[in-house]
């Protein structure tokens, strides 16, 4: 499969909202304050949203993220992704889809793209590409 | 981005549904009817029963897919599989292809993110893998190269 670079995301993250044992697994809500995303063909900013994150038996998470995007030209993208985090194996990786009704990044309503997504201090970074 | 063959899967479909427009597009269902997957490490057949892809024809030209299949492997296994996917390509392409003609999948985009669930033991690495495929629409149904995300 090929890929191209979409963008690196940076997400800063408030105090988890533990929700406890549900029946789907043990459940977190990861609010979003914040970040950045840059690629070559967009920029901008974050303005919120959050990562619902159930963790199943075996320890591995599943990721239901939700985020608003905001580029430096003042088009807002909704992004949501799909994922997996699987400490024990050092897997984190996750399939972000995008929606927007800005003519200039249409092209983000027609790819499908995966994420390397890498747990940093400060909050996750999440390596993007588009599925050529 | 690292990817290794997960497998080839070929579905065989029947006669579509047509639902028609509805709010968010078109809609048009596509029954399984069989198939079969192989790969380095597993493969098997695929069950009709369950089987099918529930697409949407958006406004903006995108064809959305919404696969759900049940895949039986050589040994016994059950696995679900789940995959969203995107097609779209240029219009005399997209007519070609809705004429049945033979049309070499590098003229189009055809790409599907395939989830998988099982409770066979042998198999269970499938239940956390992020996987992406390519597709070759044929007129007796799609077939998939499905790589795992590594």
């Amino acid at each position: 499969m090929n890929a191209r670079p979409l963008m690196r995301l940076r997400l800063t993250t408030a105090a988890t909202e533990e929700i406890g044992p549900t029946p789907h697994g043990m459940l977190s809500i990861f609010p979003i304050t914040g970040g950045s995303f840059e690629g070559e063909r967009l920029r901008g900013i974050v303005l919120g949203g959050a990562d619902w994150v159930t963790a199943a038996a075996d320890g591995t998470r599943e990721l239901d993220l939700r985020v608003t995007l905001e580029t430096d030209d003042s088009a807002l993208i909704h992004m949501t992704f799909a994922g997996v985090l699987d400490d024990a194996n050092h897997y984190f990786r996750t399939l972000p889809r995008f929606e927007t009704a800005a003519p200039k990044y249409a092209f983000l309503n027609r790819l499908l793209a995966v994420g390397i997504g890498e747990a940093h201090r400060d909050g996750p970074v999440h390596t993007i590409e588009e599925i050529l | 981005m690292n990817t290794r063959l997960l497998m080839t899967l070929r579905v065989t479909v029947a006669t579509p549904q047509s639902i028609g427009a509805v709010p968010h597009g078109t809609r048009r269902t596509v029954p399984i009817t069989g198939g079969d997957f192989e790969g380095p490490r597993l493969r098997g057949s695929v069950l009709p029963g369950g089987s099918a892809d529930w697409l949407l024809l958006r406004a903006d030209g995108v064809l959305e897919l919404d696969l759900r299949a049940t895949l039986r492997t050589d040994d016994g296994g059950l696995i679900s599989m789940r995959s969203f996917g995107l097609r779209h390509g240029p219009p005399d392409v997209i007519e070609a292809l809705a004429r049945g003609e033979a049309v070499d999948p590098a003229a189009y985009y055809f790409r599907t993110t395939p989830r998988f669930e099982t409770a066979h033991p042998a198999h269970a690495f499938l239940n956390h893998l992020i996987t992406v495929a390519s597709g070759d629409r044929r007129n007796e149904g799609p077939i998939y190269t499905i790589h795992e995300l590594l």
